[in-house]
């Protein structure tokens, strides 16, 4: 690795990595894309270096760590737990700033005790970081999925409607969206009455038949993805889910939930009092939510200077319960930022559910920010 | 003053279309040399040169403004570079080439006829099919703009297309398209149907002007914009 360009407070992080008892791994630069398109989406396609191998495969300069670190992990198969770092060059194409630039982080695996494991990615990276940047005030803010998931699970909705809601958690706008169908249901259009006759009926088996009929004739069945039943099952279900509405009370509670951001050490209480004045039971998630808690206060975080922000998350389907990012109070750029992803293992192929949580440091906003001072 | 660049179409209806338009609004076409040569000039306007070339060039040189003007569809051009509208500016849609993007489905999808359906059937492909949604398409960036961040939908995958795409469904390559259609009939062909709001782009060839700095106060750019213009009665809009 070239250490001449490293950032010159490489060997202080080096060190803070080893103190907190994690093994460094490097990963090729040069990447499968397959496994980043297909995780995170065709929307990191316009941001990542794509290339192609001389047979066809495609190929990209590595965008991020997490993904590479965790298919090292599948291929070496070394076992859990394990508390991997990195520090090295990522690549991506930005509108501002270089396009390659460090990053550094933990990823935190097969740690069963989740809210252990939760709060110690937190204080790693709020550690290091104000080691790297002393006296300097951070804001740290969380989210948590699995509560929002409690709480559209607890007004009662459909579970196709959860399903929608939970989806789209983090992207306020799509979110907004789905809401505004709640509350004003559409009939469904476009279906012709001879099927919709069928649907109303009741008879599935003739309407798979039928449109397994067609698949026939059209000459379609052959490749099809979506079987006939499938497609029967979610009309069925889809004309369900349109007559849902959300009554407007439940909306406002929804809404207000989605509103809500305090300091982290009054979350608990407002989750609680949130739940008793909604008469929702949250159960498990704010079980969870209070044992990470518990276990920050153990390890001798300070929860009033974090911030909950109930709407805070990420809309890709591997993440699972926590989120955070950092930033320097009063600036927007993202000095660390991390979450729990216990599906992200199974997803690359992993044949064990692997708990995993983490945070990636963006050395290139850090340096800024201590050139800034 | 500099030589302006016109990129005009080099083949096909569109080539003559577009000289008809340009012989309405005035600004007659002449070949450099014989009817076959791939350049040209305007009778009476000087320093200014046309050059053929073919459709999504005219794109590309648009995009890196080693052309001042082109003639092409807005689907290329929208479709070739990222910011689009701080890179170019559409002067005059000029009334022909007229050809919609679309998402189309299999007919068979009985299930989905808008995106929001689209959007529900995405997300739990994986978990039915173990992989993502394909969608078959040589319109890599409109495809991704319009599902992620109009839709809200991530979760898919895009199979570059160059050719016959309406046939990747039944043909296994895809589960659904995005390809430009203009009567829709080759869809209906494949049994593929347009979603209900799945026009991505109501496209048409367009003169379109590579913005740069020397064009505030150069005459020959209006008087081009201006007369193209008069014959369409089309802005940029």
């Amino acid at each position: 690795m070239p250490l001449i360009d490293m950032p010159e407070f490489a060997g202080d992080l080096l060190e803070e990595f080893e103190t907190r008892r994690t093994v460094r791994v490097n990963t090729p630069v040069i990447q499968p894309a397959e496994p980043f398109l297909d995780m995170a989406g065709e929307d990191l396609r316009r941001r990542i270096f794509l290339t192609e191998s001389e047979t066809g495969a495609s190929l990209c300069l590595r965008p991020e760590f997490t993904i590479p670190v965790c298919l090292r992990h599948i291929e070496t198969a070394t076992g859990t737990p394990k508390r991997y770092s990195y520090l090295g060059e990522v690549f991506r194409q930005r509108r501002e700033g270089s396009h390659e630039f460090y990053q550094a982080g933990i990823e935190d695996l097969g740690e069963t005790d989740v809210a252990s494991a939760d709060a110690r990615a937190i204080a790693d990276a709020a550690g290091i970081l104000s080691r790297l940047l002393p006296g300097r005030a951070l804001t740290l803010t969380l989210g948590d999925q699995a509560v929002f998931e409690a709480v559209v699970k607890a007004l009662g909705l459909p579970l196709g409607w959860q399903k929608r809601l939970i989806q789209a958690f983090g992207d306020m706008a799509h979110l907004e969206a789905l809401l505004e169908r709640l509350a004003r249901p559409q009939p469904v259009a476009g279906l012709n009455s001879e099927i919709a006759d069928l649907v109303t009926s009741g008879s599935e088996d003739e309407l798979v038949a039928r449109i397994d009929r067609t698949m026939q004739e059209t000459g379609y069945s052959t490749n099809a993805s979506r079987s006939p039943t499938e497609i029967a099952r979610r009309l069925k279900e889809k004309l369900t889910l349109a007559e849902t509405k959300l009554d407007g009370s439940a909306l406002l509670l929804l809404r207000e939930f989605l509103t809500l951001r305090l300091p982290l050490s009054e979350a608990s209480a407002a989750l609680a009092g949130f739940a008793d004045a909604a008469g929702l039971k949250l159960g498990s998630a704010i079980a969870q939510f209070d044992a990470r808690l518990a276990a920050l206060s153990n390890i001798g975080v300070d929860l009033s200077s974090m911030t909950y922000r109930a709407a805070f998350g990420r809309p890709l389907d591997y993440y699972t319960g926590l989120v955070f990012e950092v930033t320097e109070a009063e600036a927007s750029a993202v000095l660390a930022g991390g979450g729990r992803f216990d599906r992200l293992l199974t997803l690359l192929g992993a044949t064990d559910h692997i708990p995993a949580v983490g945070f990636s440091l963006w050395l290139d906003r850090i340096e800024m920010a201590r050139a800034s001072r | 003053m500099k030589t302006l660049t016109l990129a005009l179409p080099s083949k096909g209806r569109i080539k003559e279309d577009t000289a008809a338009i340009f012989a309405r609004a005035g600004l007659t076409i002449l070949a450099i040399g014989n009817d076959r040569s791939y350049r040209g000039r305007i009778d009476g306007m000087d320093g200014v040169e046309i050059a053929y070339l073919s459709a999504s060039e005219i794109a590309r040189e648009l995009a890196s403004g080693a052309v001042d003007f082109g003639v092409t569809g807005e689907d290329l051009v929208r479709e070739g570079m990222a910011g689009v509208d701080e890179k170019v500016e559409f002067c005059a849609r000029l009334g022909f080439g007229q050809a919609d993007v679309v998402v189309a489905v299999p007919e068979i999808w009985l299930d989905v006829e808008t995106m929001a359906d689209l959007g529900d059937v995405a997300a739990d492909f994986r978990a039915r099919h173990g992989r993502r949604l394909a969608i078959a398409t040589k319109y890599w960036r409109l495809t991704q703009q319009f599902f992620s961040r109009q839709h809200g939908i991530q979760l898919y995958r895009i199979v570059e297309s160059l050719g016959a795409t309406e046939g990747a469904p039944a043909a296994g390559q895809a589960d659904i398209i995005v390809d430009i259609t203009s009567t829709g009939s080759t869809l209906k062909a494949n049994h593929l149907k347009i979603l209900s709001d799945g026009v991505i782009l109501k496209s048409q060839a367009c003169l379109v002007r590579a913005r740069k700095a020397e064009h505030d106060a150069d005459p020959r750019v209006e008087q081009i914009v201006r007369a193209v213009r008069s014959v369409t009665g089309g802005t940029d809009d």
